[in-house]
């Protein structure tokens, strides 16, 4: 679900599905359509540098 | 009776890059990005002054991976006529041109060029994406703005005119097809572009489309709102074949359930409707049901 | 081979010798047979080309915008408020580079309502990066048509071609049709440079930005202004590249003279009426009965208005007492166009040299006003004595 709608074209259709956070512009539609709540959206303020990275 | 596409036989080509200039969330890049899998690579397609043309980006770099020309606002149709006629004259049989314009450029600016075109028979795809106002330049009321949105320029009355059926005018061109589809069925508008490819003359696409800065709501919600447009039965997935109408996907399904959401629900999850009177909604709920009462009786 | 037909057949017999491939179509007058007859051409299949009768002009200048950036050979023709109509295409056009040849064939615009000749329409594209050029008879028509689509592909420049409406369009008049071997050898298929094709996809006229970009090599690709300023630049090479058009014409068709302007009797005149189209032919009359008067004047028609051959032009008329400026269309709240431009011109290569004529501007014609050649011997004769006024002065005028 979360690959056919993300207008970004950022989510791989794999499972788990991998997220390009360089063009993902957290609109959260993966999230809210995903029916296993597998995806949280998490502020991007509340990241440094390095932990971008790690997700 | 064409199989349904599902989730895990969608084509995984891509024909958009990441990083396309639409706004968070948005619904056109969601059909788009569906749309152009259905019309694939041996496409050309025709874009007018939309959303769109900022979502391909800004030269000299474009996000999408088709031959594209970008026209002036009320030639869309023309264009895609003169794309036609090349291909015809250097013997080009196996590319399709599709033109991708929004609301305002089909229902008001664009509507004389696509009735032409389409009374010509010009054999290319038009797919109006709806998201019921002039998003682009700041959210700008157009013909297919529903009653009572408020848009930057209905901005305490809201809008007070219905909502132009685009569909029906141009199912009256006696078009081989029309489809009225949605963002949040992107399965539903897939196949309806693949089963119609190969019909002749003009096929219309009128796919409602959410906007979270247009019609103001979070970004995540927006295939929920596109769904409950459908599911309270105000907006309907359906296809006219040579003139038969019949509706599709959800909401042919609503059709055996006999059970609609209350369009409340959906005026309620988006600000734009905010000064819609609760007498306003009853009158449209009242007209939801009346169209549901149809379609239930032609189903018997 | 020699046939007798009207100007608008003239410019369709034009357009069928060049194997335009894709035609756009709307009707108004007096352009309407033109198109009319292409239509003729094309269901008969002497012409192997798409016909689109659009839904408006706008539309039809879309077809051939759309169609030419595909690599078709396009073709439209209309007049006044159909070019009007199309104003925003206009400017597209130009911008896009693209080689689209339209005859306009000039008819006063509205409002009110006139279906007659002036230049209006055309004189009030002047700015959009077009070229334009302006026939007197049904042997520049033909013929422009066939130098227009070599030159516009050459310099990947819209081209007009501009005749007068019911003057030219709708009277009948000897002229060579060209053999068709000599325009193949004249003019060979469009081949652009880019065609819009799905092999090697391109996105077409997108939104640019004031400053420079760079582009997915990491070079800096050409910005709006740049690409505007080549759309200038090439326009004046246009006028050499004009120059090898009409010799080439020449070679191949044995006919041809000055690519820039058109001289009657202007070699020992000391004063020069100047205009746009058949009225010039018309001065001619009125030219060889003040030569009979002792009076050494010439006439001098200007077969490119954009872009302007000023140094043709200022060559042509340095050391002349005064040059008598013949409109048929004007820049309203100033004075007529091309008077404007001549004197800028003239301003340019000859002030202080003590060889710049004065200008006199004489209005006639509008709305298709019946041009008495009386009117335009008195008028001339009364410039030749001395500068009537520094204003325009409107001939044939019933307030």
């Amino acid at each position: 679900m979360c690959w056919l709608f993300c207008p970004d074209v950022v989510i791989s259709r794999t499972i788990p599905p991998k997220i390009d956070l360089e063009y993902c512009k957290g609109c959260g539609i993966c999230a809210e359509e995903c029916p296993t709540k597998a995806i949280t959206m998490v502020d991007e303020a509340g990241f440094s540098e390095e932990d971008k990275d790690k997700e | 009776m064409q199989a349904k596409t599902t989730i895990l036989s969608l084509p995984t080509e891509e024909f958009v890059h990441p990083g396309t200039r639409a706004c968070t969330g948005c619904g056109l890049a969601i059909a788009y990005r569906v749309g152009l899998k259905a019309l694939g690579k041996d496409t050309i397609l025709v874009v007018p002054p939309s959303c769109l043309t900022v979502l391909q980006g800004l030269f000299p770099i474009a996000s999408t991976k088709l031959a594209c020309l970008n026209v002036t606002f009320a030639s869309t149709a023309a264009a895609a006529s003169g794309i036609l006629a090349t291909l015809k004259v250097q013997g080009e049989d196996n590319i399709k041109v599709a033109a991708w314009a929004g609301d305002g450029g089909t229902s008001d600016i664009g509507l004389q060029a696509l009735s032409g075109a389409a009374e010509r028979g010009e054999n290319f795809i038009y797919l109006c994406y709806d998201n019921e106002g002039y998003m682009n330049t700041g959210a700008q009321r157009s013909g297919t703005t529903p009653i009572g949105a408020v848009t930057a320029n209905t901005p305490f009355k809201g809008k007070l005119q219905q909502k132009k059926d685009v569909p029906a005018i141009m199912a009256a061109h006696n078009l081989s097809y029309v489809a009225e589809c949605s963002a949040a069925y992107p399965l539903d508008l897939f196949d309806k572009i693949r089963k119609c490819m190969d019909m002749p003359g003009t096929k219309y696409f009128h796919i409602h489309t959410p906007c979270p800065p247009g019609w103001g709501y979070d970004p995540r919600y927006g295939i929920k709102i596109g769904r409950l447009a459908v599911e309270t039965g105000y907006y309907d997935l359906y296809e006219i074949v040579n003139g038969e109408f019949k509706l599709t996907a959800a909401s042919e399904k609503l059709v055996e359930k006999r059970k609609l959401i209350p369009v409340r629900e959906y005026f309620r999850s988006q600000s734009r409707f905010r000064i819609l009177t609760d007498a306003q909604i009853a009158v449209i709920q009242n007209q939801i049901d009346a169209k549901w009462a149809n379609y239930y009786k032609k189903d018997e | 081979m020699h046939i007798i037909e009207n100007g608008n057949v003239a410019a369709a017999l034009g357009v069928k010798l060049c194997h335009a491939n894709v035609i756009a179509a709307y009707p108004i007058t007096p352009q309407t047979p033109l198109t009319e007859k292409l239509s003729e051409y094309v269901e008969a299949g002497e012409m192997k080309a798409e016909y689109i009768p659009v839904e408006s002009e706008h539309s039809a200048l879309a077809v051939c915008i759309a169609a030419s950036s595909a690599g078709a050979r396009s073709f439209t023709a209309t007049s006044a408020n159909g070019l009007l109509y199309m104003h925003e295409q206009v400017h597209w056009a130009a911008g896009a580079r693209l080689p689209i040849v339209m005859c306009v064939v000039n008819r006063a615009v509205g409002a009110p309502w006139n279906v007659w000749n002036d230049q209006q329409d055309s004189i009030s594209q002047r700015d959009t990066g077009w070229i334009q050029m302006y026939c007197c008879d049904h042997q520049q028509i033909i013929d422009s048509v066939i130098k227009a689509y070599w030159l516009a592909e050459k310099v990947s420049i819209p081209i007009m071609v501009c005749y007068d409406g019911y003057i030219l369009s709708h009277t009948y008049m000897p002229f060579d049709v060209p053999d068709q071997e000599k325009v193949d050898a004249f003019l060979p298929p469009f081949r652009p440079d880019y065609a819009l094709n799905t092999e090697e996809p391109a996105n077409l006229n997108t939104v640019t930005l004031p400053d420079v970009r760079m582009d997915i090599k990491g070079e800096i690709a050409h910005g709006y202004m740049e690409i505007r300023y080549l759309l200038h630049e090439e326009m004046r090479t246009a006028l050499t590249v004009a120059a090898e058009a009409e010799k080439r014409f020449a070679d191949i068709f044995g006919r041809g003279g000055d690519p820039y302007v058109e001289p009657y009797l202007c070699d020992d005149a000391e004063y020069v009426a100047v205009g746009l189209g058949s009225l010039t032919y018309q001065l001619r009359v009125a030219i060889d009965t003040l030569r009979k008067e002792g009076i050494r004047v010439g006439v001098m028609g200007v077969r490119f208005y954009r872009p302007f051959p000023d140094v043709a032009v200022a060559n042509a008329l340095k050391g002349k007492k005064g040059v008598i400026v013949y409109e048929k269309a004007l820049s309203y709240g100033y004075e007529g166009a091309l008077a404007s431009d001549l004197k800028s011109a003239l301003y340019e290569h000859l002030a202080g040299t003590g060889t710049l004529p004065f200008v006199q501007n004489f209005i006639a014609g509008i709305g298709g006003r019946d041009i008495r050649t009386d009117d335009l011997t008195q008028s001339l004769r009364a410039a030749t004595k001395s500068r009537v006024s520094k204003e325009p002065v409107w001939i044939g005028l019933k307030l």
